[in-house]
């Protein structure tokens, strides 16, 4: 004995077994499922579920009067299996359907031969259908399309523009012909009504769905992984263009230690100046070369110079060249000896460059000055004028400007010829004379690795005055040897004058004396162009009427 | 490829065709049409016949007409439309040139 159902199967009623009914149901909606997609279904199930029950009208009677399973099972034969006649249903139905399910907005495989056209798909659109368009046209989701787009905005707005142009110049596809074409799909009868009938069914199917799927966590997954998506997108984009970044900031760096490499070499081997300063406090205008000559001692040849700076700076201008370029072109080799050497020949020249600074440094270890009294004739009344020499030709600041010259504050050097350096300003300081004659005291220092190279070096200062009736002109430099090298000579003047005798201070003066005492407490730049009297408590000014910053003082 | 599977596309290839001469001689319903190409030992399931019959009626080919049956639900009688009769005319043509060419290639 078995439970049966009561069905209503194309009009007619029928008791049937359950087993029977299930596999019948399952049966149905089989065929139901591969006809969904195509037009006219629910008319097809009709006609089905018409034979069928026809069918088994013929195997019910008085006597037996529920359907069996065996029923069931003989009538589906006769009907035959449903993914054998759906196929039937207007060409490839079943691969349609199958193509359409893998497609999330329905545009079909490639199909050779299909004509494919661009329209703007008003229908899944999001400001103007242009990206759903081209989207259907190259069978890619529209969302990537829209990503860049959003992202080309903030860009300059390009993607404004361009989306713009591509609006007006896309027709949308408003004929279902067309929609067609959008998709690629065959235009003929079944595919317009199958289009027609797929916005209607659609668009219930939108209604229906919608606030279940807004819910189902099956979407909230979709759209999480859309957002992932898009980040990651994003992440993309963000990634190449700070390698893009990157990549100019290394080529610029390349190129700034290319161009150093070269100023560095050019420094190094040419004889020609450099003019690496000019300002009013310092300048430096000279060959490396020569200063080197200056400065090193005899033990050091200059090879050993050069060496070691080129080791020094070049090996790590180099080394930025070496990995700009490489970071420019994607290069990955990492070169283990490449890098040892270049470590190794850095520290060597490291090592060059601070032995030839110690050399040096050893050479001024000691200093030593020597005084030497220079012959001054006697003027014939009180007062001595004191003048530096005026021809141009020995002004350090003219001659010489931009030539071999280095200046920093008020010590000056010039290379004057091969053999010679002249080396400026000596400094004058004027005290009372302990006699009664005027007397003027040089006092040159130098300094060298020992006192006696030091004594040597301060003898082999040349300094000379000249002078004409009362007046004495003094040089605003002196002179070295090339060979003596740069070991800090200087060289001081002491001038003497007895007291009640008065001196006269030309203008020129203010460049070689410094912070003279004088009982008015004026300023080197007062002092010049005046007479002082030397008196018991020091020089005094005698004629600095209308002076602001002079303390009057009367004379005894 | 399943051998079955070729011969079932063979098949479906003709079957518009035979269902269309099928109904040049008279108005039938699915099964009567089922039942005179099992005469002719052309054997189709009877499912197969539902979605063509209604996609030929769709294209204008067939159009039909509903009888009450004495015994069950009633029954649609499908017959040729002018246009039906037209496209029969075609195929025959396309048919026998069909038949024609496929003898001689597979001639050996």
């Amino acid at each position: 004995m078995n439970r049966t159902i009561t069905m209503n199967l194309g009009g007619i009623i029928f008791h049937i077994e359950e087993d029977a009914y299930d596999r019948l149901n399952k049966y149905l909606s089989t065929i139901k499922g591969y006809f969904k997609e195509s037009e006219g279904c629910d008319e097809i199930m009709h006609d089905i579920e018409a034979r069928i029950a026809e069918m088994l009208q013929g195997k019910v009677s008085n006597i037996k009067q529920a359907v069996l399973l065996a029923d069931v099972e003989a009538v589906t034969a006769v009907m035959g299996k449903p993914e054998d006649f759906a196929g039937e249903s207007g060409g490839s139905e079943q691969q349609n359907k199958s193509s359409n399910s893998a497609n999330s907005d329905g545009s079909s495989n490639a199909q050779s031969g299909r004509r494919r056209r661009v329209f703007r798909d008003t229908d899944e659109k999001i400001v103007g259908g242009v990206c759903s368009g081209i989207a259907n046209y190259f069978d890619l989701d529209p969302i990537w399309l829209r990503g860049a787009f959003a992202i080309s905005l903030f860009v300059f707005g390009t993607g404004f523009l361009l989306y713009v142009i591509l609006w007006i110049i896309i027709p949308e596809a408003k004929t279902t012909a067309e929609k067609l074409e959008m998709r690629g799909e065959k235009v003929d009868i079944n595919n317009i009504g199958k289009a027609v009938n797929e916005e209607f069914e659609g668009f219930k199917k939108r209604m229906n769905d919608f606030s279940n799927d807004v819910k189902s966590p099956q979407n909230k997954e979709r759209m999480r992984s859309t957002m992932q998506k898009i980040v990651a997108f994003i992440g993309e984009v963000l990634r190449s263009f700070i390698k893009f970044l990157g990549k100019g900031v290394a080529f610029f760096l390349t190129f700034i230690g290319i161009a150093l490499m070269i100023g560095l070499l050019a420094t190094i081997f040419g004889r020609g100046t450099i003019s690496v300063f000019d300002s009013p406090g310092a300048s430096i205008h000279f060959s490396l070369y020569e200063l080197s000559s200056a400065i090193l001692p005899d033990s050091v040849p200059i090879s050993l110079v050069v060496i070691g700076i080129i080791l020094l700076f070049g090996v790590p201008l180099i080394s930025m060249i070496y990995r700009g370029v490489k970071f420019l072109f994607n290069i990955k080799q990492k070169n283990r000896i490449v890098k040892y050497t270049a470590n190794v020949l850095w520290l060597f020249g490291l090592a060059l460059v601070v032995y030839i600074g110690i050399q040096i440094g050893t050479d001024f270890s000691e200093e030593a000055s020597v005084r030497q009294n220079m012959n001054i004739i006697q003027p014939k009344g009180n007062t001595l004028y004191v003048d530096l020499k005026p021809s141009s030709e020995d002004d350090l600041e003219i001659t010489y400007n931009h030539h071999h010259k280095i200046r920093l504050g008020d010590w000056t050097m010039i290379s004057k010829d091969e053999n010679k350096f002249r080396l400026g300003y000596p400094v004058m300081n004027i005290v009372p004379s302990t006699t009664d004659n005027f007397e003027l005291v040089a006092v040159k220092s130098a300094q060298g690795v020992d006192r006696k190279e030091a004594e040597y070096r301060a003898k082999k200062i040349d300094y000379s005055i000249n002078q004409v009736d009362s007046t004495i002109q003094f040089s605003s430099y002196f002179d070295i040897d090339n060979a003596d090298k740069l070991r800090g000579q200087d060289v001081k003047l002491v001038l003497k004058v007895p007291v009640n005798k008065v001196i006269f201070l030309s203008k020129r003066m203010e460049k070689i004396i410094f912070d003279i005492d004088n009982v008015n407490d004026a300023l080197d730049s007062d002092m010049v162009n005046r007479k002082w009297v030397m008196t018991t408590q020091g020089l005094e000014c005698i004629d600095c009427d209308g002076l602001e910053n002079v303390r009057k003082h009367k004379i005894n | 490829m399943n051998i079955e599977n070729t011969k079932a596309q063979m098949k479906k290839g003709v079957l518009e065709f035979c269902i269309l001469s099928v109904l040049s001689t008279g108005d039938h319903y699915p099964s009567e049409i089922i039942g005179k190409m099992k005469d002719a030992k052309l054997l189709v399931v009877e499912g197969t016949l539902y979605p063509l019959l209604m996609r030929l009626k769709n294209d204008g080919l067939l159009s039909y007409r509903w009888e009450e049956s004495v015994s069950g639900p009633p029954r649609k009688y499908y017959k040729l439309t002018p246009l039906g009769k037209q496209f029969l005319k075609e195929l025959e043509l396309s048919w026998n040139e069909l038949v024609d060419a496929v003898n001689k290639t597979t001639q050996k």
